[in-house]
Protein backbone atom coordinates (compact mmCIF):
# COMPACT_ATOMS: atom_id res chain seq x y z
CA UNK A 1 0.00 0.00 0.00
CA UNK A 2 1.52 3.48 -0.84
CA UNK A 3 1.51 6.19 1.69
CA UNK A 4 -1.11 8.48 -0.43
CA UNK A 5 -3.51 5.56 0.16
CA UNK A 6 -3.17 4.91 3.69
CA UNK A 7 -3.73 8.79 4.46
CA UNK A 8 -6.76 8.53 2.47
CA UNK A 9 -8.03 5.55 3.78
CA UNK A 10 -7.04 7.39 7.31
CA UNK A 11 -9.33 9.65 6.42
CA UNK A 12 -12.06 8.13 5.46
CA UNK A 13 -12.53 5.51 8.40
CA UNK A 14 -12.23 8.69 10.79
CA UNK A 15 -14.84 10.35 9.29
CA UNK A 16 -17.36 8.21 9.83
CA UNK A 17 -17.17 8.04 13.35
CA UNK A 18 -16.91 11.82 13.51
CA UNK A 19 -19.84 12.12 11.74
CA UNK A 20 -21.71 10.31 13.48
CA UNK A 21 -21.54 12.51 16.27
CA UNK A 22 -22.23 15.40 14.76
CA UNK A 23 -25.52 17.32 13.15
CA UNK A 24 -27.05 16.02 11.15
CA UNK A 25 -26.56 12.22 12.03
CA UNK A 26 -26.78 13.11 15.39
CA UNK A 27 -30.19 13.54 15.81
CA UNK A 28 -30.34 9.31 15.36
CA UNK A 29 -29.15 9.54 18.70
CA UNK A 30 -30.07 12.43 20.40
CA UNK A 31 -32.09 11.45 23.07
CA UNK A 32 -32.84 9.78 26.83
CA UNK A 33 -34.23 6.58 26.21
CA UNK A 34 -33.64 3.60 26.50
CA UNK A 35 -31.20 3.69 28.78
CA UNK A 36 -28.26 1.31 28.02
CA UNK A 37 -25.64 -0.29 30.81
CA UNK A 38 -27.38 2.83 33.25
CA UNK A 39 -26.72 5.57 30.35
CA UNK A 40 -28.80 7.30 28.82
CA UNK A 41 -28.90 6.52 24.82
CA UNK A 42 -26.79 9.97 24.21
CA UNK A 43 -24.12 9.72 26.27
CA UNK A 44 -23.94 6.00 25.96
CA UNK A 45 -23.26 6.72 21.85
CA UNK A 46 -21.16 8.92 22.17
CA UNK A 47 -18.70 7.20 24.43
CA UNK A 48 -19.61 3.95 22.30
CA UNK A 49 -18.04 5.78 19.34
CA UNK A 50 -15.07 7.03 20.90
CA UNK A 51 -14.42 3.40 21.88
CA UNK A 52 -14.71 2.36 18.30
CA UNK A 53 -12.83 5.38 16.97
CA UNK A 54 -9.37 3.90 19.33
CA UNK A 55 -10.11 0.43 18.08
CA UNK A 56 -10.21 2.25 14.43
CA UNK A 57 -6.90 3.88 15.09
CA UNK A 58 -4.98 1.17 16.54
CA UNK A 59 -6.10 -0.89 13.23
CA UNK A 60 -5.03 2.22 10.99
CA UNK A 61 -1.82 2.05 12.89
CA UNK A 62 -0.79 -2.23 12.74
CA UNK A 63 -1.73 -1.57 8.54
CA UNK A 64 0.51 1.90 8.43
CA UNK A 65 3.63 0.89 5.60
CA UNK A 66 5.19 3.94 6.81
CA UNK A 67 5.36 3.76 10.32
CA UNK A 68 8.81 5.92 11.13
CA UNK A 69 8.70 7.78 7.68
CA UNK A 70 12.53 8.32 6.78
CA UNK A 71 13.63 11.19 6.13
CA UNK A 72 15.89 11.58 3.12
CA UNK A 73 17.78 14.44 3.32
CA UNK B 1 -6.11 19.71 62.90
CA UNK B 2 -9.53 21.70 60.71
CA UNK B 3 -9.96 20.23 57.21
CA UNK B 4 -8.93 23.11 55.40
CA UNK B 5 -5.14 22.45 56.76
CA UNK B 6 -5.46 19.51 55.85
CA UNK B 7 -6.01 20.59 52.75
CA UNK B 8 -3.37 23.57 52.49
CA UNK B 9 -1.04 21.32 53.91
CA UNK B 10 -1.22 18.56 50.77
CA UNK B 11 -1.62 21.36 48.03
CA UNK B 12 1.43 23.01 49.44
CA UNK B 13 2.83 19.25 49.55
CA UNK B 14 1.82 19.01 45.93
CA UNK B 15 3.26 21.97 44.84
CA UNK B 16 6.91 21.25 46.47
CA UNK B 17 6.56 17.94 44.39
CA UNK B 18 5.66 19.54 41.19
CA UNK B 19 8.65 22.31 41.80
CA UNK B 20 11.64 19.48 42.68
CA UNK B 21 10.32 17.31 39.40
CA UNK B 22 10.28 20.10 37.07
CA UNK B 23 13.77 21.43 38.21
CA UNK B 24 15.14 17.59 38.23
CA UNK B 25 14.14 16.69 34.47
CA UNK B 26 16.04 19.88 33.32
CA UNK B 27 19.23 18.94 35.53
CA UNK B 28 22.07 17.27 33.32
CA UNK B 29 20.99 18.90 30.10
CA UNK B 30 22.42 21.44 28.32
CA UNK B 31 21.46 24.85 29.64
CA UNK B 32 23.53 26.40 26.93
CA UNK B 33 21.42 25.08 23.83
CA UNK B 34 18.81 26.68 22.20
CA UNK B 35 17.64 23.63 20.87
CA UNK B 36 17.17 21.61 24.12
CA UNK B 37 15.15 24.52 25.44
CA UNK B 38 12.82 24.57 22.35
CA UNK B 39 12.13 21.15 21.85
CA UNK B 40 14.11 18.78 24.05
CA UNK B 41 16.44 18.24 21.22
CA UNK B 42 13.92 16.13 19.48
CA UNK B 43 14.30 13.64 21.47
CA UNK B 44 10.97 13.19 24.01
CA UNK B 45 9.93 9.86 24.73
CA UNK B 46 6.38 8.10 24.10
CA UNK B 47 5.29 8.16 27.63
CA UNK B 48 6.68 11.77 28.47
CA UNK B 49 4.87 12.54 24.85
CA UNK B 50 1.49 11.30 25.80
CA UNK B 51 0.87 13.30 28.91
CA UNK B 52 2.78 16.39 27.01
CA UNK B 53 -0.32 16.48 25.06
CA UNK B 54 -2.54 15.27 27.59
CA UNK B 55 -2.05 18.17 29.42
CA UNK B 56 -3.99 20.27 27.38
CA UNK B 57 -7.20 18.14 27.57
CA UNK B 58 -6.32 18.26 31.32
CA UNK B 59 -6.49 22.12 32.02
CA UNK B 60 -8.67 23.97 34.70
CA UNK B 61 -11.19 24.02 32.14
CA UNK B 62 -11.61 20.05 32.17
CA UNK B 63 -11.36 20.10 36.26
CA UNK B 64 -13.92 23.32 36.45
CA UNK B 65 -15.78 23.99 33.04
CA UNK B 66 -16.73 20.40 32.22
CA UNK B 67 -18.69 20.15 35.48
CA UNK B 68 -20.08 23.35 35.46
CA UNK B 69 -21.02 22.81 31.54
CA UNK B 70 -22.89 19.62 32.59
CA UNK B 71 -24.58 21.17 35.55
CA UNK B 72 -25.82 24.39 33.76
CA UNK B 73 -26.46 22.94 30.16
CA UNK B 74 -26.77 19.03 29.95
CA UNK B 75 -26.20 17.42 26.87
CA UNK B 76 -24.20 19.82 25.18
CA UNK B 77 -21.25 19.10 27.69
CA UNK B 78 -21.38 16.12 25.85
CA UNK B 79 -19.38 18.42 22.95
CA UNK B 80 -16.35 18.78 25.52
CA UNK B 81 -15.53 14.71 25.28
CA UNK B 82 -16.38 14.44 21.22
CA UNK B 83 -13.89 17.42 20.65
CA UNK B 84 -10.89 16.10 22.72
CA UNK B 85 -11.15 12.28 21.00
CA UNK B 86 -10.87 13.67 17.40
CA UNK B 87 -9.26 16.58 17.81
CA UNK B 88 -5.80 15.08 17.62
CA UNK B 89 -6.61 12.85 14.87
CA UNK B 90 -4.97 14.91 12.08
CA UNK B 91 -2.11 14.81 13.71
CA UNK B 92 -1.33 11.10 12.77
CA UNK B 93 -0.94 12.80 9.65
CA UNK B 94 1.08 16.49 9.98
CA UNK B 95 2.62 15.62 12.69
CA UNK B 96 5.24 13.76 11.28
CA UNK B 97 5.20 16.11 8.00
CA UNK B 98 5.54 19.38 10.06
CA UNK B 99 8.46 17.39 12.29
CA UNK B 100 10.46 16.47 9.12
CA UNK B 101 10.34 20.23 7.87
CA UNK B 102 11.25 21.54 11.06
CA UNK B 103 14.17 19.02 11.38
CA UNK B 104 15.47 19.67 7.70
CA UNK B 105 14.99 23.52 8.41
CA UNK B 106 15.72 24.16 12.28
CA UNK B 107 12.38 25.53 13.06
CA UNK B 108 10.50 25.35 16.17
CA UNK B 109 7.59 27.59 16.12
CA UNK B 110 4.60 27.80 14.06
CA UNK B 111 5.61 31.62 13.06
CA UNK B 112 8.74 30.27 11.69
CA UNK B 113 6.93 27.35 10.25
CA UNK B 114 4.96 30.00 8.25
CA UNK B 115 7.62 32.21 7.54
CA UNK B 116 9.69 29.94 5.68
CA UNK B 117 6.70 28.65 3.51
CA UNK B 118 5.51 32.01 2.69
CA UNK B 119 8.65 33.71 2.61
CA UNK B 120 7.06 36.83 4.64
CA UNK B 121 8.03 38.07 7.70
CA UNK B 122 4.45 39.72 8.23
CA UNK B 123 2.85 36.77 8.22
CA UNK B 124 5.12 35.31 11.56
CA UNK B 125 4.94 38.96 13.22
CA UNK B 126 1.19 38.38 13.05
CA UNK B 127 1.35 34.86 14.73
CA UNK B 128 3.58 36.36 17.18
CA UNK B 129 1.29 39.07 18.43
CA UNK B 130 -1.60 36.84 18.20
CA UNK B 131 0.15 33.92 19.95
CA UNK B 132 0.93 36.25 22.71
CA UNK B 133 -1.94 37.45 23.46
CA UNK B 134 -4.26 34.59 23.19
CA UNK B 135 -1.84 33.08 25.74
CA UNK B 136 -2.16 35.19 27.99
CA UNK B 137 -5.85 35.01 27.83
CA UNK B 138 -5.37 31.36 28.25
CA UNK B 139 -2.88 31.25 31.27
CA UNK B 140 -4.96 34.05 32.99
CA UNK B 141 -7.78 31.33 32.68
CA UNK B 142 -6.04 28.55 34.24
CA UNK B 143 -4.73 30.89 36.61
CA UNK B 144 -8.13 32.07 38.05
CA UNK B 145 -8.81 28.35 38.20
CA UNK B 146 -5.55 27.93 40.69
CA UNK B 147 -6.06 31.10 42.74
CA UNK B 148 -10.04 30.18 43.23
CA UNK B 149 -9.24 26.39 44.32
CA UNK B 150 -6.47 27.57 46.60
CA UNK B 151 -9.07 30.16 47.94
CA UNK B 152 -11.98 27.68 48.24
CA UNK B 153 -10.36 24.83 49.76
CA UNK B 154 -8.73 26.59 52.52
CA UNK B 155 -11.83 28.14 53.01
CA UNK B 156 -10.97 31.51 52.18
CA UNK B 157 -7.63 31.46 54.41
CA UNK B 158 -4.87 31.93 51.50
CA UNK B 159 -6.29 35.03 49.33
CA UNK B 160 -6.65 34.89 45.35
CA UNK B 161 -3.51 36.92 44.69
CA UNK B 162 -1.53 34.38 47.07
CA UNK B 163 -2.98 31.49 45.39
CA UNK B 164 -2.16 32.59 42.19
CA UNK B 165 1.31 33.95 42.55
CA UNK B 166 2.07 30.37 44.55
CA UNK B 167 1.27 27.71 41.94
CA UNK B 168 2.25 30.09 38.68
CA UNK B 169 5.28 30.86 40.18
CA UNK B 170 6.84 27.58 40.37
CA UNK B 171 5.82 26.69 36.99
CA UNK B 172 7.40 29.96 35.66
CA UNK B 173 10.49 28.72 38.09
CA UNK B 174 10.61 25.27 36.26
CA UNK B 175 9.90 26.19 32.39
CA UNK B 176 12.24 29.33 32.70
CA UNK B 177 15.35 26.87 33.79
CA UNK B 178 14.05 23.62 32.14
CA UNK B 179 12.74 24.32 29.16
CA UNK B 180 10.31 21.73 27.38
CA UNK B 181 11.67 18.66 29.19
CA UNK B 182 10.96 20.57 32.57
CA UNK B 183 6.96 21.07 31.41
CA UNK B 184 7.15 17.82 29.71
CA UNK B 185 7.77 15.96 32.54
CA UNK B 186 5.63 17.66 35.46
CA UNK B 187 3.30 17.01 32.92
CA UNK B 188 3.68 13.29 33.81
CA UNK B 189 2.81 13.87 37.22
CA UNK B 190 -0.01 15.75 37.02
CA UNK B 191 -1.61 13.79 34.42
CA UNK B 192 -1.73 10.79 36.34
CA UNK B 193 -2.47 12.98 39.62
CA UNK B 194 -5.53 14.15 37.52
CA UNK B 195 -6.90 11.50 36.11
CA UNK B 196 -6.77 9.02 39.61
CA UNK B 197 -8.14 12.16 41.36
CA UNK B 198 -11.00 13.05 38.57
CA UNK B 199 -12.20 8.73 38.82
CA UNK B 200 -12.22 8.46 42.60
CA UNK B 201 -13.67 12.16 43.60
CA UNK B 202 -16.15 12.01 40.69
CA UNK B 203 -17.65 8.69 41.99
CA UNK B 204 -17.49 9.03 45.11
CA UNK B 205 -19.87 12.45 44.88
CA UNK B 206 -21.85 10.50 42.09
CA UNK B 207 -22.60 8.24 44.71
CA UNK B 208 -23.06 10.64 47.57
CA UNK B 209 -26.03 12.26 45.41
CA UNK B 210 -27.50 9.39 43.67
CA UNK B 211 -26.48 6.03 44.66
CA UNK B 212 -24.86 4.98 41.42
CA UNK B 213 -24.63 6.66 37.67
CA UNK B 214 -27.77 4.54 36.46
CA UNK B 215 -29.39 6.09 39.51
CA UNK B 216 -28.42 9.56 38.89
CA UNK B 217 -29.61 9.43 35.37
CA UNK B 218 -33.25 8.29 36.13
CA UNK B 219 -33.70 11.12 38.34
CA UNK B 220 -31.76 13.26 35.87
CA UNK B 221 -34.54 12.36 33.13
CA UNK B 222 -37.77 12.39 34.98
CA UNK B 223 -37.08 15.71 36.73
CA UNK B 224 -35.94 17.72 33.43
CA UNK B 225 -37.18 16.57 30.16
CA UNK B 226 -35.03 17.43 27.46
CA UNK B 227 -31.59 18.05 29.06
CA UNK B 228 -29.94 15.06 27.94
CA UNK B 229 -31.15 16.36 24.54
CA UNK B 230 -29.51 19.04 22.39
CA UNK B 231 -31.64 21.29 20.72
CA UNK B 232 -34.57 19.91 22.00
CA UNK B 233 -37.28 21.80 24.13
CA UNK B 234 -35.80 22.77 27.60
CA UNK B 235 -32.29 22.31 25.81
CA UNK B 236 -29.75 24.80 26.12
CA UNK B 237 -28.13 24.72 22.89
CA UNK B 238 -29.10 24.36 19.41
CA UNK B 239 -28.38 21.30 16.74
CA UNK B 240 -26.30 23.75 14.84
CA UNK B 241 -24.30 25.99 17.56
CA UNK B 242 -23.49 22.23 19.31
CA UNK B 243 -22.18 21.14 15.72
CA UNK B 244 -20.41 23.93 14.63
CA UNK B 245 -18.57 24.18 18.07
CA UNK B 246 -17.50 20.80 17.97
CA UNK B 247 -15.96 21.48 14.54
CA UNK B 248 -14.18 25.12 15.95
CA UNK B 249 -12.31 23.04 18.95
CA UNK B 250 -11.21 20.10 16.41
CA UNK B 251 -9.97 22.41 13.94
CA UNK B 252 -8.54 24.72 15.88
CA UNK B 253 -6.81 22.26 18.40
CA UNK B 254 -3.45 21.57 16.51
CA UNK B 255 -3.48 25.30 15.52
CA UNK B 256 -2.57 25.94 19.28
CA UNK B 257 1.73 26.86 19.06
CA UNK B 258 2.36 24.48 22.36
CA UNK B 259 1.03 21.39 20.19
CA UNK B 260 1.76 22.46 16.99
CA UNK B 261 5.02 22.78 18.19
CA UNK B 262 5.39 19.50 19.66
CA UNK B 263 5.70 17.80 16.20
CA UNK B 264 9.30 18.79 16.39
CA UNK B 265 10.34 17.46 19.20
CA UNK B 266 9.60 13.85 19.19
CA UNK B 267 9.92 11.00 16.30
CA UNK B 268 7.12 10.14 13.80
CA UNK B 269 6.60 6.96 15.58
CA UNK B 270 6.20 8.65 18.85
CA UNK B 271 3.57 11.28 17.07
CA UNK B 272 1.63 8.26 16.22
CA UNK B 273 2.11 6.43 19.16
CA UNK B 274 0.48 9.26 21.38
CA UNK B 275 -2.70 9.73 18.87
CA UNK B 276 -3.54 6.21 18.95
CA UNK B 277 -4.30 6.55 22.54
CA UNK B 278 -5.45 9.68 23.12
CA UNK B 279 -8.98 9.29 22.45
CA UNK B 280 -8.91 7.27 25.66
CA UNK B 281 -7.96 10.63 27.45
CA UNK B 282 -11.11 12.07 26.46
CA UNK B 283 -12.97 9.55 28.37
CA UNK B 284 -10.97 10.22 31.41
CA UNK B 285 -13.02 12.81 31.69
CA UNK B 286 -16.18 11.56 32.12
CA UNK B 287 -16.17 11.38 35.59
CA UNK B 288 -16.30 15.53 35.35
CA UNK B 289 -19.15 15.40 33.36
CA UNK B 290 -21.37 13.17 35.82
CA UNK B 291 -20.63 15.27 38.85
CA UNK B 292 -21.77 18.29 36.84
CA UNK B 293 -24.93 16.09 35.83
CA UNK B 294 -25.24 14.89 39.75
CA UNK B 295 -25.43 18.44 41.05
CA UNK B 296 -28.63 19.25 39.21
CA UNK B 297 -31.81 19.56 41.06
CA UNK B 298 -29.26 18.90 44.38
CA UNK B 299 -27.75 22.79 43.86
CA UNK B 300 -29.94 25.51 42.65
CA UNK B 301 -27.69 27.81 40.18
CA UNK B 302 -28.29 30.33 42.36
CA UNK B 303 -26.36 28.92 45.23
CA UNK B 304 -22.74 30.01 43.79
CA UNK B 305 -21.54 32.19 41.69
CA UNK B 306 -20.89 30.62 38.28
CA UNK B 307 -21.78 27.00 36.94
CA UNK B 308 -17.86 26.51 36.45
CA UNK B 309 -17.61 26.55 40.86
CA UNK B 310 -19.84 23.40 41.34
CA UNK B 311 -17.24 20.70 41.83
CA UNK B 312 -15.57 22.85 44.83
CA UNK B 313 -18.84 23.67 46.00
CA UNK B 314 -20.52 20.53 46.26
CA UNK B 315 -16.79 18.91 48.09
CA UNK B 316 -16.90 21.93 50.46
CA UNK B 317 -20.66 22.46 51.44
CA UNK B 318 -22.53 19.89 50.39
CA UNK B 319 -21.27 16.43 50.81
CA UNK B 320 -19.20 14.90 54.02
CA UNK B 321 -15.88 14.51 52.49
CA UNK B 322 -13.09 14.17 54.66
CA UNK B 323 -10.36 16.98 54.79
CA UNK B 324 -7.48 14.88 52.66
CA UNK B 325 -10.41 14.84 49.81
CA UNK B 326 -10.53 18.49 49.78
CA UNK B 327 -6.70 18.12 49.68
CA UNK B 328 -6.80 15.91 46.45
CA UNK B 329 -8.98 18.08 44.78
CA UNK B 330 -6.99 21.00 45.38
CA UNK B 331 -4.39 19.08 44.28
CA UNK B 332 -5.97 17.67 41.21
CA UNK B 333 -7.37 21.02 39.82
CA UNK B 334 -3.55 22.71 40.58
CA UNK B 335 -1.93 20.05 38.65
CA UNK B 336 -4.94 20.64 35.62
CA UNK B 337 -4.41 24.06 35.23
CA UNK B 338 -0.49 23.70 35.90
CA UNK B 339 0.60 21.27 33.58
CA UNK B 340 -1.39 23.48 30.99
CA UNK B 341 0.32 26.44 32.12
CA UNK B 342 3.65 25.06 31.52
CA UNK B 343 3.04 24.32 28.12
CA UNK B 344 1.38 27.82 27.04
CA UNK B 345 3.88 29.60 28.53
CA UNK B 346 6.65 27.98 26.81
CA UNK B 347 5.48 28.36 23.84
CA UNK B 348 3.84 31.78 24.17
CA UNK B 349 8.18 33.47 24.62
CA UNK B 350 9.10 30.46 21.57
CA UNK B 351 6.05 32.24 19.56
CA UNK B 352 6.79 36.02 20.44
CA UNK B 353 10.61 36.13 19.95
CA UNK B 354 10.86 33.92 16.91
CA UNK B 355 7.97 35.52 15.03
CA UNK B 356 8.24 39.23 16.26
CA UNK B 357 11.94 39.84 18.10
CA UNK B 358 13.70 38.14 15.79
CA UNK B 359 11.80 40.03 12.47
CA UNK B 360 12.31 42.85 14.27
CA UNK B 361 16.05 42.84 15.20
CA UNK B 362 17.66 39.96 12.56
CA UNK B 363 20.97 39.53 13.55
CA UNK B 364 20.51 37.85 16.76
CA UNK B 365 22.95 34.87 17.78
CA UNK B 366 21.34 31.54 18.81
CA UNK B 367 22.81 32.65 22.60
CA UNK B 368 20.74 36.02 22.61
CA UNK B 369 17.73 34.21 21.22
CA UNK B 370 17.85 31.84 24.29
CA UNK B 371 18.12 35.00 26.80
CA UNK B 372 14.83 36.46 25.74
CA UNK B 373 13.14 33.18 25.70
CA UNK B 374 13.76 32.74 29.16
CA UNK B 375 13.41 36.14 30.04
CA UNK B 376 10.13 36.22 27.79
CA UNK B 377 8.63 33.13 30.17
CA UNK B 378 8.84 35.46 33.06
CA UNK B 379 7.78 38.42 31.58
CA UNK B 380 4.42 36.85 29.98
CA UNK B 381 3.98 35.27 33.78
CA UNK B 382 4.29 38.58 35.28
CA UNK B 383 1.93 39.94 32.29
CA UNK B 384 -0.85 36.80 33.08
CA UNK B 385 -0.52 37.29 36.74
CA UNK B 386 -1.85 41.00 36.35
CA UNK B 387 -4.47 40.74 34.03
CA UNK B 388 -5.24 37.71 36.25
CA UNK B 389 -5.32 39.65 39.29
CA UNK B 390 -6.19 43.19 38.46
CA UNK B 391 -8.37 42.52 35.05
CA UNK B 392 -9.51 45.41 33.11
CA UNK B 393 -12.11 44.97 30.71
CA UNK B 394 -10.93 46.72 27.61
CA UNK B 395 -7.52 44.27 27.60
CA UNK B 396 -9.84 40.91 28.74
CA UNK B 397 -11.82 41.60 25.40
CA UNK B 398 -9.20 42.18 23.33
CA UNK B 399 -7.69 38.91 24.98
CA UNK B 400 -11.09 37.31 24.16
CA UNK B 401 -10.48 37.77 20.60
CA UNK B 402 -7.15 36.61 20.15
CA UNK B 403 -8.33 33.59 21.85
CA UNK B 404 -11.01 33.13 19.45
CA UNK B 405 -8.50 33.60 16.36
CA UNK B 406 -6.50 30.40 16.95
CA UNK B 407 -8.24 28.35 14.79
CA UNK B 408 -7.87 31.03 12.06
CA UNK B 409 -4.16 29.93 11.29
CA UNK B 410 -5.87 26.58 10.10
CA UNK B 411 -6.12 28.19 6.19
CA UNK B 412 -2.89 28.97 6.20
CA UNK B 413 -0.91 25.85 7.65
CA UNK B 414 -2.71 23.09 5.81
CA UNK B 415 -1.76 25.62 2.98
CA UNK B 416 1.79 25.43 3.86
CA UNK B 417 1.40 21.49 3.90
CA UNK B 418 -0.78 20.54 1.11
CA UNK B 419 -0.73 23.65 -1.19
CA UNK B 420 2.15 25.20 -3.76
CA UNK B 421 -0.82 27.64 -5.03
CA UNK B 422 -1.48 29.09 -1.41
CA UNK B 423 0.49 32.85 -1.46
CA UNK B 424 1.50 35.33 1.61
CA UNK B 425 -1.02 38.21 0.45
CA UNK B 426 -3.79 35.33 0.73
CA UNK B 427 -3.12 33.88 3.72
CA UNK B 428 -2.47 37.32 5.29
CA UNK B 429 -6.06 38.60 4.31
CA UNK B 430 -7.60 35.55 5.25
CA UNK B 431 -6.06 35.39 8.70
CA UNK B 432 -6.83 39.31 9.44
CA UNK B 433 -10.49 39.02 7.98
CA UNK B 434 -11.55 35.55 9.95
CA UNK B 435 -10.16 37.23 12.82
CA UNK B 436 -12.34 40.32 12.86
CA UNK B 437 -15.29 38.30 11.70
CA UNK B 438 -14.92 36.10 14.75
CA UNK B 439 -14.34 39.16 17.13
CA UNK B 440 -17.49 40.98 15.98
CA UNK B 441 -19.69 38.05 16.78
CA UNK B 442 -18.28 36.83 19.57
CA UNK B 443 -18.03 40.03 21.55
CA UNK B 444 -20.40 42.69 19.09
CA UNK B 445 -23.09 41.24 17.66
CA UNK B 446 -26.53 39.93 19.54
CA UNK B 447 -26.44 36.60 17.66
CA UNK B 448 -25.19 34.56 14.76
CA UNK B 449 -26.60 34.01 11.42
CA UNK B 450 -28.08 30.47 12.08
CA UNK B 451 -26.69 30.55 15.20
CA UNK B 452 -23.22 28.87 13.84
CA UNK B 453 -20.09 29.62 16.39
CA UNK B 454 -18.53 32.93 15.14
CA UNK B 455 -14.89 30.82 14.95
CA UNK B 456 -16.48 29.01 12.11
CA UNK B 457 -17.79 32.20 10.08
CA UNK B 458 -14.40 33.51 10.28
CA UNK B 459 -12.82 30.41 8.65
CA UNK B 460 -15.66 30.05 6.50
CA UNK B 461 -14.53 33.93 5.12
CA UNK B 462 -10.71 33.32 5.83
CA UNK B 463 -11.10 30.18 3.56
CA UNK B 464 -13.01 31.88 1.03
CA UNK B 465 -10.23 34.72 0.37
CA UNK B 466 -7.20 32.24 1.13
CA UNK B 467 -8.65 30.54 -2.49
CA UNK B 468 -9.62 34.23 -4.15
CA UNK B 469 -6.76 36.05 -3.16
CA UNK B 470 -4.19 33.53 -4.07
CA UNK B 471 -5.60 33.03 -7.36
CA UNK B 472 -4.92 36.83 -7.99
CA UNK B 473 -1.67 37.04 -6.80
CA UNK B 474 0.40 33.79 -8.49
CA UNK B 475 3.67 34.95 -10.12
CA UNK B 476 5.72 35.51 -6.98
CA UNK B 477 8.55 33.41 -6.21
CA UNK B 478 7.99 31.06 -3.47
CA UNK B 479 10.77 28.29 -3.12
CA UNK B 480 9.86 26.50 -0.47
CA UNK B 481 6.36 26.00 -1.81
CA UNK B 482 6.98 22.76 -3.58
CA UNK B 483 9.46 21.49 -0.99
CA UNK B 484 6.67 21.67 2.16
CA UNK B 485 4.73 19.63 -0.10
CA UNK B 486 6.68 16.70 -0.79
CA UNK B 487 8.35 16.51 2.40
CA UNK B 488 6.61 13.20 4.04
CA UNK B 489 4.22 13.02 1.49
Amino acid sequence: MTKQKFVKIYCLSLTIPFSLLVFPLFSIANRETPFIIGLPFSVFWVIFWIVVTFIIVLFLYKIDPDKDEKEVH
Amino acid sequence: MAQWQIAMIMMIGYLVVALFIGVLAGRNQDKSSLEEFTTAKGNLGLFVMWFLMGGAVFSAFSFLGAPGWAFSRGAPALYIITYTAFAILPWYIIGPKIGAIGRKHNIYTVAGFLQLRYSSRVIAMIIGIVALLASIQYLATQMKGMAYIFNIMTEGRIPFWLGALLSYGIVVVYVATGGLRAAAWSDVFQGILMIVISWTVGLTIVNQLHDSVPNMFRNLTQDNPGFLQIGAEGSTMSTMAYTTTILVSTIGFLMWPHLFSKSYATKARTIKKTVLVYPMFALFLIPLLFVGFSAVNVIQSDQIGSPDEILPYLITTVLTLPGWVYGLVGAGALAAAMSTADAITHSASLEFTDGLIRNVKRDLSKKATLLIMRIGVFVIGGLAYFITVFGGQGLIALLLGAYGSIVQFAPGVYGALYSKKITAPAVITGLISGTVVNYYFQLVAESTPLDINPGILGLIVNVGLVVLISAFTQGKEMPMAEEYRKIGS
